[in-house]
């Protein structure tokens, strides 16, 4: 039972997915107890799973019995357990906050929820899929999902969502080929296998061609600039109740893909033609990190003004696992679940301001003056984590990160990460000072924000919080990751 | 130049490859019409099938299904399954892309009457 957790931590969200179309084809209300259900025993499985990976160390779990080379391999290892725990945890409170904020028509719809079902499916498969070619599979599941969970609300969301989608499905045409470079070459798609392959063949033609279009295409959908395009409008005339989901998982979970295949493939020092592969992936972070920061301070949607917040961390987070030693590592790593939960809390705050006080500017928030304390209470807990002011996690993971590039003696990503920081103050400060524009009217009552609404919000804040509390432990658990460095 | 003509000359499947590749990605960017866009899009993951089932072309080999009891088995004669196998799964993948996107076309062209992106960015503006 407890070796074969990957597994069923995949067929829960799939499985229940595929049934819910019967199983409530007669009673729609049926819809939310079931969606929301699985994704509770997802989270279950996966805090079983994480204190598996604890006490015994990474599992390789091989699909149906075949063993690696021959079959498919799964590697359940820290970085999995604790993304895992991390998807389900923000996917069971983006559902809970999406019932509340919902259209009318998304409530009890089956096709929304079958649809938020399979992301999940798919974002778990890439976060433990070993094998290159599985991770094209499962990129392909969620990003489908993704499509059209962007496009329900029809309108100016199904333009949006179709240009996402064209530049999506080239992402993963790009991913394919080199994936097919990868085989050429190496005639495995094992990534175990291709790690004890790769470092004699560093520089032929073929691998380094696969590596270009693996990145490329991943590149696309983790909105790394500067092939962001798609995201801002995606998610800014996205249904509320789906941004929260899509903003905090399916980017992240895209560069979990290309962390775990720079980890494990690209070893720290490697240099093709005299350039050092992971110092120039480093640069490129520290562009979108900059570029990222720049572009969020001049919107003046609050969407994408937080859309952009988070194409920035991507940045952040790349420069963080590309230092090539284990504290930027860790830092990145962490950084990433942290920024997993805060672009939750942005897109939540963002979704509730819209739907209770029809604000979607800047401009539209000045003139605010009955705030709800609790949307006031997170979105200043968010602006610290954004910032990265102790105790929230956001700090932690951008210390690490600054510290990994002074080991490193790489002076440019460490400034880069501090001059995002600065940005980020900036655009905080911007939308602060307009939350608090006005004085509050003394005797109005404030507006009464639905109850899952406010917990779900009131969780997340916590969260951000907690997983500051409790960094130390959780960069020596993800430094237990096996591999290169 | 000899050499770069020398090999391409050898290698006719990987320029089609590239010419299939390149002619995709330029219809997606250039043409305005979003249906042809989609075409665009279908011509660059065909141009990423044909090169997975270009280069697991063997002259003269059989399916992979092992005929004789005998322990040696030579590898020579049986096609590669693997990146056939690939090949269906992408060819899958491609079909359920192209399911959803031409459901957001008919989304689009219902709400706004129109398949050219300029019109429709227009109004969307």
């Amino acid at each position: 039972m407890s070796s074969n957790l990957p597994i069923l931590l995949f067929f829960v969200p799939f499985v229940t997915a595929v049934a819910l179309p019967i199983l409530t084809a007669k009673r729609r209300s049926w819809c939310a107890p079931l969606a929301i259900g699985a994704v509770s025993l997802m989270i279950v499985l996966s805090i079983a799973n994480l204190r598996l990976v604890m006490s015994q160390g990474s599992i390789e779990y091989a699909l149906g019995g075949w063993a690696v080379p021959l079959g498919i391999a799964w590697l359940d290892d820290p970085l999995a357990a604790v993304m895992v725990l991390a998807v389900s945890a923000v996917s069971l409170l983006s559902l809970i906050y999406g019932r509340a904020v919902a259209a009318a028509r998304f409530d009890n719809s089956m096709p929304y929820y079958t649809l938020v079902l399979l992301l999940i499916a798919g974002l778990v498969g890439i976060v433990f899929a070993a094998d290159l070619f599985n991770v094209f599979v499962f990129l392909e599941v969620s990003a489908i999902s993704a499509y059209a969970l962007v496009g329900a609300a029809g309108g100016s969301a199904a333009v949006y969502a179709f240009r996402y989608l064209l530049l999506g499905s080239l992402g993963a045409t790009l991913y394919l080929l080199g994936v097919g470079h990868l085989y050429v070459a190496t005639g495995t798609l094992n990534m175990a296998d291709l790690a004890t392959r790769i470092p004699e063949l560093i520089t032929s033609t073929a691998i380094v061609a696969g590596f270009i279009y693996i990145f490329l295409g991943l590149s696309i959908k983790m909105a790394l600039i500067p092939l962001h395009g798609w995201l801002p409008d995606a998610y800014a005339s996205a249904p509320r109740a789906v941004t929260p989901l899509l903003a905090s998982t399916v980017t992240k979970v895209a560069l979990v893909a290309w962390v775990r295949i720079e980890y494990s493939l690209i070893a720290p020092g490697v240099e093709v033609g005299h350039v050092p592969v992971l110092v120039l992936l480093e640069e490129l972070g520290v562009i979108a990190a900059l570029v990222g920061g720049s572009l969020a301070l001049i919107q003046t949607d609050l969407k994408r003004m937080f859309a952009y917040g988070g194409i920035g961390h991507v940045g952040l987070i790349l420069i963080g696992v590309s230092l090539g030693n284990p504290t930027g590592f860790a830092g990145g790593v962490f950084y990433l679940v942290n920024d997993a939960v805060m672009q939750l809390s942005l897109f939540m705050i963002a979704g509730a301001v819209a739907h209770y006080y029809g604000a979607r500017t800047l401009d539209e928030l000045r003139s605010l003056r009955q705030r709800s304390p609790w949307l006031t209470g997170a979105l200043v807990v968010v602006a610290v984590g954004m910032v990265g002011l102790p105790p929230t996690g956001g700090f932690f993971g951008k210390w690490n990160i600054v510290l990994g590039a002074l080991e490193a003696e790489h002076y440019l990503a460490a400034f880069a990460v501090v001059a995002s920081t600065l940005l980020t103050l900036a655009y905080f400060v911007r939308i602060l000072t307009n939350w608090f524009h006005q004085p509050a009217m003394p005797d109005a009552a404030p507006v009464e924000l639905a109850r899952p609404v406010y917990v779900s919000l009131g969780i997340v804040s916590v969260a951000m919080i907690v997983l500051g509390l409790l960094s130390d432990s959780i960069f020596e658990f993800l430094l237990r990751t096996g591999g290169g460095i | 130049m000899v050499d770069v003509l020398q090999a391409l000359v050898q290698r006719p499947n990987f320029v089609v490859f590239v010419i299939l590749f390149l002619w995709g990605v330029y219809i997606m960017a250039a043409h305005p019409n979003l249906v042809k866009k989609l075409i665009g899009l279908y011509i660059v993951q065909t141009s990423a099938i044909f090169f997975l089932v270009a280069f697991s072309a063997k002259d003269g080999a059989t399916v992979p299904i092992i005929f004789t009891d005998s322990a040696t088995v030579d590898a020579a004669v049986y096609a590669n399954p693997l990146p056939h196998v690939l090949t269906v799964t992408a060819i899958v993948v491609q079909v359920a892309t192209l399911g959803v996107s031409l459901a957001l076309v008919s989304a689009i062209y219902r709400k706004f009457g129109s398949l050219d992106e300029d019109e429709v960015l227009e109004r969307v503006e």
